[in-house]
C-alpha cells in the first residue's frame, strides 16, 4: 500500500490561476485585442452611429471587449496545450457576447426593446464579425500569454500533472471514523476542498460503511435487510481518500497514528502523518464491570449485533417450539431481557415484541402468551430524553402489549441463564440486551488532554480537543461543552454528531487560512422514538407527537435522512414487502448442533460473548 | 465490434516542424478543392488581384500558396491537440469556417485596397466562399491526420458496427420520411439511399469513439451540416450535370432539407449510440467494457439537477418568449392561448429537456465553458427539433423549414441559445458542489479522469464554436 506521503502528492492537483489573476490577464488582453478590431471598425466608418450617450460607439466596443476579455480569461483558464481549445472557447464566448450585448443590451440601452429578429442580427453583422476575429485572437492570445507566465521563473502559475509542483503541499487532515460526524468533516471538507482549500483529507475507518443506526432495531426485528441501512463510504465521499483498517495508537507530538490493516493473517502496520486530526471514534457498549455482564449479554451497536441478536431470538423460538418440554426451561427459552430505558432500549424490546410475535405463527409449539419481554430500568421512567408526559405515554403503550417494566432497580449481575436484578429479583432468560451504558472508545480514552469521567476527551466550543495541539473531537466520543446550557455536554445523537462534523471542517479550514474557529452551537431540532407496531412517541422543537402520527413522522423523517437515494428506496421497498409479506425467519449463521440441542440453547450468550470479547479487543484501537 | 483509433501522443520536441510540414501538404490538398470550385466558380482572377493579376492560373497559383500557409498554421494548431483522426475533422471545419471570416471578409479586401465586408450582404455573397473554406478545412484535417504518425493507427469498422450504422441510418431516414413528410417529392428509395450512405458514414467517422450518448448527438447533428452541404447542396446539381452551385440563392432553395439532415445526424448518432451500447449489453462478455456505474447509482440525483437547471434555463428564455409574444403560440400545444398557459407549458418543457441534459451530458462539462459548451449545442439541437419540428406540428401547423421560416425562428433560436446556456452552466455548477468528479483520490483515478478530459478537449470545443457559428450564421444567410 503506498504511504500517505505517497498518495499525497498523487493527489495534488496542477495549481491554477487565481480567478482575479484570469480576470486580469483576460481584460488586458480582450483590450489589447480590441483595438486593432476597434480601430478596423472605425476606419471602416463602422463605429460612428451608436453611441451611448457622451460615449462614443468605439468606447462602447472597447468596454464590451474588455468585459468578454474577462470573460474569455475566465473561462478558457489555461491548460497545457490548449492553444486550438482556447481559441475556439473565445470564438464560443464572443458569439454568446454578441447575443448578449449587440442584440440584447445594445436596443435597450438605446431604449428599444430587443426583438433578436433576423433583421435585427443581420443589422449587427459587422459587429459578429468582429467579435468572431476578437474572440478567436483573445483566447489564442490569453492561453499564449498564461502560458509565458507559468513558465516565468518564480512564477506561481499554474503547473500541469506531468510537471511536480513546488507549492506547499496541502495541510493533511486525518479523520478518524466514518460514522456520522466523521462522513460530515469529510463530506464538508470535499466542498472545502473544491473552493480552493488547500487540504488533503484522509478519512480512516474500521468499517467501510456508514451504518444508518436509528434503524438497527429493525434490522434485529428482521424488518430490514442489513445491508439496506449501511451506505458504502467511499461512495458518500467519492473525493476523499479511505483507507480501511484500525487505528492502533495516535502520537500526538509526532503528528502521526499507527494504522493496522488488512485481515490477522495478512496485517500490516504503518504510520499516517497528519496536520490536523479529527477524532469522530463514536462509542463502545460499557458494562460497568457489572459480574457476568460483559460476558452474557448481547450489544446492538452495529450490524452484527442486529443480525446475531436476530439469529439468536429464532434459533430460540425454533429450539422451544419442538425439543423443550419443561414449562421452567421454555420460559428461559421464551424470556427476552434489555437493561436500559433509554431511546435504544425501548425501541429494540419494541422490535423483539413485534419479530416474536410477527414471525409465532410459524412456530405452533409456542402459545402466543408464553413470550415474556422484560425491560430493566435504572430510573422511574423510561425515555427521560423526552417529557414526562411522553414517557408516560411509551410506558403505557408498551405495557398493554405484554411487555414488563421493572423500573427503578438495575441490573446486578449475569449468567447464561439468567439475570439478577438489584432487588434480588433474579429473571431466567438466554437473551439479555445490554443498552443501560456506552464510553468513548478505548483509543481516546489513551490520549493526552484532558477528559471526562467517562474517558470522553473535553474540548472548547470549537471543538478543539483541550490540551491537545491540532487535534480535534467530534460526535459520541467527545464531551462537548454547550454554551447555550452553561456548558453542559451536548448529547450523543446524530444530528449533534452530523453538525458538528461540518463545524469541524469548517474550523479546520478556518485555521489553515489563519482566521479563528467559529463555536459549535446547535439547538436539538428533536427525539424521535419507535415503539413498535406503527407507534412512535416524538418531540419536535417542543412540539409533542405520539401514535401513528409520530410513527408516520419517524420514518419519514429517517428516510430523508439515509445517506443514498438508492438506499432510502431499498428500504421503503422492505417496509412496504413487510406490509404485504411475514417476517423471514432464516436463520443466517450456522448453527453446530450438540448433543441434544442446538449450540445457540446451551451457550448461546457465551458465544455472543466471545465475539463481543473480540470486538472489544479490537475496539480499544479502532474507530466506529 | 468496434474499431479502434488510438488516441493522439503528446507532441515531442521536433514534432512542431514536421506537423509544420504536414500542415502544409494538408494545406495544398485542402486548396486543391477549394481551387477546383473556386475554378468553376471563376473566382480566381479575384484572388490574382492580390499581386495586381487577373489571370486564373496566377489566382491559383496564389490561392495554392495561401493554402498552404494556411495549413501550415492547422498543422502547427493540430499538432498540440489530442484529438483523435476524425475528431480533426471539426478542427478542420471550424478553422475553414474562422478563415472566412478572416481571409474574403476581411483580409482579402484589406490587400485590395478597399473596405472590409462585414456586412450581410457582402456575406451573402460570399456564400460560396464559406462552403469552400469548410471543404478546405475538412480536407486539410483528414489528409493531416492521414499522415500523422501520432494520430494512430485507424481501422474500418467490423461489419456489425456498420451495419449498426446503416440500421440507425435507415431507421431514422424513414422515420424522417413518414413522420415528417421530409422529401415526400423524392423517390422513396433515394430517402433510403441516403439514410443507408450516412449511416455507413457515421461509424467510418467516429466508431471508435466510444463515448456518451449527448456527446455524439452534438457531433451527429454537426455531421448532418456536412451532409446537408454535400448531399443537399453540392451533389444535387453535380448529378443533375449542372455546374457546381453554392450560391446564396442555391442555399435557400436547399435550405428547406437543412432541419432534415440536422435531424438525420443527430438521430443516427443517436441510434448508432444505442445500438453500440445494446450490442455491447447482450454480446460483449468482458465486463469491464460495459459502463461501471449503474445508471440509477447517481442518476437520480443528476435527473433532479437537471430539472433545476432546465427551469433555470426555461427562466432565462423566458425573457425572449414574452418580448417577442411567443407564449401563445406555446399555449397551443395544450390546446389553450392564455399567456399563462403558455409560461407553465414552457417551463414544464424545459425542465423536461433539463432532465434530458442530464442524462445525456453527465459527467461531461468539468469546467464552465464546457458546461456553456454543450448547453448551448444541446439547445441548438432542441431549435432544430423543438421549434422548426414539434411545434408545428404539435400545433396543427405545416412546417416551416424554407428560409422565411428559418428566419422567422431567430428570436426562438436566440432564446434556446441562451436557455442552453443557463442550462449548461447552472448543471455544472451543480454537478461541481456535489460531485466534483475531476477531482480524484489517486494517481490511477487522475489519469483516468486526464483521458476523459483530453477526450473532451480533443474535439468538443471544435464541435461547440461549429455548432454556434452554423445557428447564427446560415439563418442570417439564407434569409433576406
Amino acid at each position: 500500500m503506498a504511504s500517505h506521503n505517497e498518495l499525497g502528492s498523487q493527489r495534488r492537483q496542477p495549481r491554477r490561476f487565481r480567478p482575479s489573476e484570469l480576470a486580469g490577464w483576460g481584460a488586458t488582453t480582450g483590450l489589447v485585442t480590441a483595438l486593432p478590431v476597434a480601430a478596423l471598425m472605425g476606419y471602416q466608418g463602422m463605429l460612428d452611429d451608436r453611441s451611448l450617450g457622451v460615449v462614443p460607439q468605439w468606447g462602447v466596443f472597447i468596454g464590451y471587449a474588455t468585459a468578454v476579455g474577462v470573460a474569455i480569461g475566465l473561462g478558457v483558464a489555461y491548460r497545457p496545450r490548449g492553444l486550438a481549445v482556447a481559441a475556439s472557447g473565445g470564438v464560443l464566448i464572443s458569439l454568446l457576447g454578441w447575443l448578449v450585448f449587440s442584440l440584447t443590451l445594445d436596443p435597450v440601452l438605446h431604449g428599444q426593446t430587443p426583438t433578436w429578429s433576423a433583421p435585427a442580427a443581420a443589422a449587427a453583422y459587422g459587429v459578429l464579425v468582429a467579435d468572431v476575429l476578437h474572440g478567436a485572437l483573445t483566447g489564442a492570445a490569453v492561453h499564449g500569454l498564461l502560458a509565458l507566465h507559468a513558465r516565468r521563473p518564480g512564477s506561481k502559475g499554474p503547473r500541469s500533472a506531468s510537471a511536480p509542483a513546488e507549492a506547499e503541499p496541502p495541510t493533511r487532515v486525518l479523520i478518524v471514523g466514518g460514522g456520522f460526524a466523521g462522513l460530515s468533516a469529510a463530506r464538508r471538507f470535499e466542498r472545502l476542498a473544491l473552493s480552493g482549500a488547500p487540504i488533503d483529507v484522509t478519512l480512516i475507518g474500521d468499517s467501510n460503511f456508514l451504518l444508518f443506526t436509528p434503524m438497527l432495531a429493525e434490522v434485529a426485528s428482521s424488518a430490514l435487510e442489513p445491508a439496506h441501512i449501511s451506505a458504502p463510504i467511499r461512495a458518500a465521499v467519492p473525493h476523499t481518500r479511505f483507507l480501511y483498517g484500525a487505528v492502533a495508537d495516535i502520537d500526538t507530538d509526532d503528528r502521526t497514528v499507527r494504522l493496522s490493516t488488512g485481515t490477522a493473517a495478512t496485517s500490516e502496520v504503518e504510520r499516517i502523518g497528519y496536520d490536523h486530526l479529527v477524532l469522530a471514534v463514536g462509542s463502545v457498549p460499557h458494562f460497568l464491570d457489572l459480574p457476568g455482564v460483559a460476558e452474557h449479554a448481547l450489544t446492538l451497536k452495529d450490524l452484527d449485533d442486529a443480525t446475531l441478536l436476530r439469529n439468536h431470538v429464532i434459533g430460540l423460538l425454533e429450539q422451544a417450539d419442538h425439543t423443550e418440554t419443561d414449562p421452567e426451561q421454555r420460559g428461559n427459552l421464551l424470556t427476552f431481557v434489555v437493561a436500559g430505558g433509554g431511546f435504544a432500549g425501548a425501541e429494540t424490546i419494541a422490535e423483539l415484541f413485534d419479530l416474536v410475535h410477527r414471525v409465532l405463527h410459524y412456530f405452533p409449539g409456542i402459545a402466543p402468551d408464553e413470550p415474556r419481554f422484560v425491560l430493566v430500568h435504572s430510573r422511574d421512567r423510561i425515555l427521560p430524553e423526552l417529557s414526562a408526559e411522553l414517557g408516560a405515554y411509551a410506558l403505557d403503550r408498551l405495557r398493554s402489549r405484554g411487555i414488563e417494566f421493572r423500573l427503578d432497580v438495575r441490573v446486578a449481575e449475569a449468567t447464561a441463564t439468567d439475570v439478577l436484578l438489584t432487588d434480588g429479583d433474579r429473571v431466567p432468560t438466554r437473551t439479555f440486551v445490554w443498552t443501560a451504558g456506552n464510553r468513548p472508545s478505548a483509543l481516546v480514552a489513551k490520549l493526552g488532554g484532558e477528559h471526562a469521567r467517562n474517558g470522553a476527551p473535553i474540548t472548547d466550543p470549537t471543538l478543539r480537543v483541550t490540551g491537545l495541539d491540532r487535534v480535534w473531537a467530534v460526535g459520541d466520543c467527545a464531551q462537548i461543552p454547550d454554551l447555550a446550557r452553561d456548558g453542559a455536554p451536548f448529547p450523543p445523537t446524530a444530528q449533534h454528531a452530523l453538525r458538528q462534523g461540518t463545524v469541524v471542517a469548517e474550523n479546520i479550514a478556518a485555521v489553515i487560512a489563519g482566521r479563528p474557529p467559529a463555536e459549535f452551537r446547535f439547538r436539538t431540532i428533536g427525539l424521535l422514538v419507535a415503539l413498535g407496531h406503527r407507534t412512535a412517541a416524538a418531540e419536535i422543537r417542543g412540539r409533542r407527537f405520539s401514535g401513528v402520527a409520530a410513527w408516520l413522522l419517524w420514518r419519514g423523517i429517517y428516510l430523508a435522512k439515509l445517506p443514498g437515494v438508492e438506499k432510502r428506496l431499498r428500504v421503503l421497498l422492505d417496509w412496504v414487502l413487510d406490509l404485504a409479506f411475514p417476517r423471514d425467519i432464516v436463520v443466517t449463521t450456522r448453527q453446530q448442533p450438540t448433543e441434544s440441542t442446538l449450540s445457540v440453547l446451551t451457550t448461546p450468550v457465551s458465544t455472543t460473548r466471545a465475539r463481543q470479547t473480540r470486538a472489544e479487543q479490537t475496539r480499544d484501537g479502532q474507530p466506529r | 465490434m468496434t474499431a479502434t483509433v488510438t488516441a493522439a501522443a503528446p507532441i515531442r520536441r521536433g514534432e512542431t516542424l514536421r506537423a509544420t510540414a504536414l500542415g502544409v501538404a494538408a494545406g495544398i490538398a485542402g486548396g486543391l478543392v477549394f481551387g477546383a470550385a473556386m475554378a468553376s466558380f471563376g473566382a480566381l482572377p479575384t484572388v490574382a488581384s492580390i499581386v495586381r493579376a487577373d489571370s486564373p492560373a496566377v489566382g491559383f497559383a496564389v490561392h495554392m500558396v495561401i493554402a498552404a500557409v494556411i495549413g501550415a498554421g492547422f498543422g502547427l494548431l493540430i499538432a498540440h491537440q489530442r484529438a483523435q483522426a476524425s475528431e480533426t475533422l471539426f478542427w478542420g471545419l471550424i478553422y475553414g469556417g474562422f478563415w472566412w471570416f478572416l481571409g474574403p471578409q476581411t483580409l482579402l479586401p484589406l490587400l485590395l485596397g478597399e473596405p472590409v465586408t462585414w456586412d450581410l450582404p457582402s456575406a451573402q455573397a460570399l456564400l460560396p466562399s464559406l462552403i469552400g473554406h469548410l471543404f478546405y478545412g475538412a480536407t486539410t484535417a483528414m489528409v493531416f491526420i492521414a499522415f500523422h504518425r501520432d494520430a494512430g493507427e485507424t481501422q474500418l469498422p467490423g461489419l456489425a458496427t456498420a451495419a449498426c450504422g446503416v440500421v440507425a441510418g435507415v431507421t431514422v431516414a424513414a422515420l424522417l420520411y413518414l413522420v415528417l413528410d421530409v422529401m415526400a417529392n423524392a423517390p422513396l428509395g433515394w430517402i433510403f439511399v441516403e439514410g443507408t450512405l450516412a449511416g455507413l458514414g457515421y461509424p467510418l467517422l467516429f466508431a471508435a469513439r466510444r463515448e456518451g450518448a449527448g456527446p455524439a448527438l452534438i457531433r451527429g447533428t454537426a455531421y448532418g451540416f456536412l451532409w446537408w452541404i454535400v448531399a443537399g447542396l453540392t451533389l444535387p446539381p453535380l448529378l443533375r450535370g449542372d455546374a457546381l452551385d453554392w450560391s446564396q440563392e442555391a442555399a435557400v432553395t436547399a435550405v428547406d432539407r437543412l432541419p432534415a439532415y440536422l435531424l438525420l445526424g443527430a438521430g443516427v448518432a443517436l441510434v448508432f449510440t444505442g445500438l453500440s451500447g445494446l450490442g455491447r449489453w447482450l454480446f460483449v462478455d468482458d465486463v469491464r467494457m460495459l459502463r461501471v456505474e449503474s445508471p440509477g447509482a447517481r442518476g437520480l440525483r443528476a435527473t433532479g439537477y437537471g430539472a433545476l437547471a432546465g427551469l433555470a434555463g426555461g427562466v432565462v428564455f423566458t425573457l425572449v418568449m414574452v418580448l417577442v409574444e411567443a407564449l401563445p403560440a406555446v399555449a397551443g400545444l395544450v390546446g389553450a392561448q392564455a399567456p399563462t398557459t403558455g409560461l407553465l407549458v414552457h417551463l414544464t418543457i424545459a425542465q423536461i429537456i433539463g432532465v434530458s441534459y442530464a442524462v445525456l451530458f453527465r459527467r461531461r462539462s468539468f469546467d464552465l465553458t464546457s458546461g456553456i459548451g454543450w448547453g448551448v449545442s444541446y439547445g441548438f439541437v432542441w431549435w432544430v427539433l423543438g421549434n422548426l419540428t414539434l411545434l408545428p406540428i404539435l400545433t396543427g401547423g405545416p412546417l416551416q423549414w424554407d428560409a422565411a421560416g428559418v428566419a422567422a425562428g431567430f428570436p426562438s433560436l436566440v432564446g434556446h441559445l441562451a436557455y442552453g446556456a443557463a442550462l449548461g452552466v447552472v448543471y455544472y455548477r451543480l454537478e461541481a458542489r456535489t460531485n466534483p468528479w475531476w477531482i480524484t483520490r489517486n494517481q490511477a483515478e487522475a489519469q483516468r479522469v486526464a483521458a476523459r478530459r483530453d477526450q473532451t478537449l480533443g474535439s468538443a470545443p471544435a464541435l461547440w464554436g461549429l455548432t454556434v457559428l452554423i445557428a447564427l450564421t446560415i439563418p442570417l444567410l439564407i434569409s433576406g
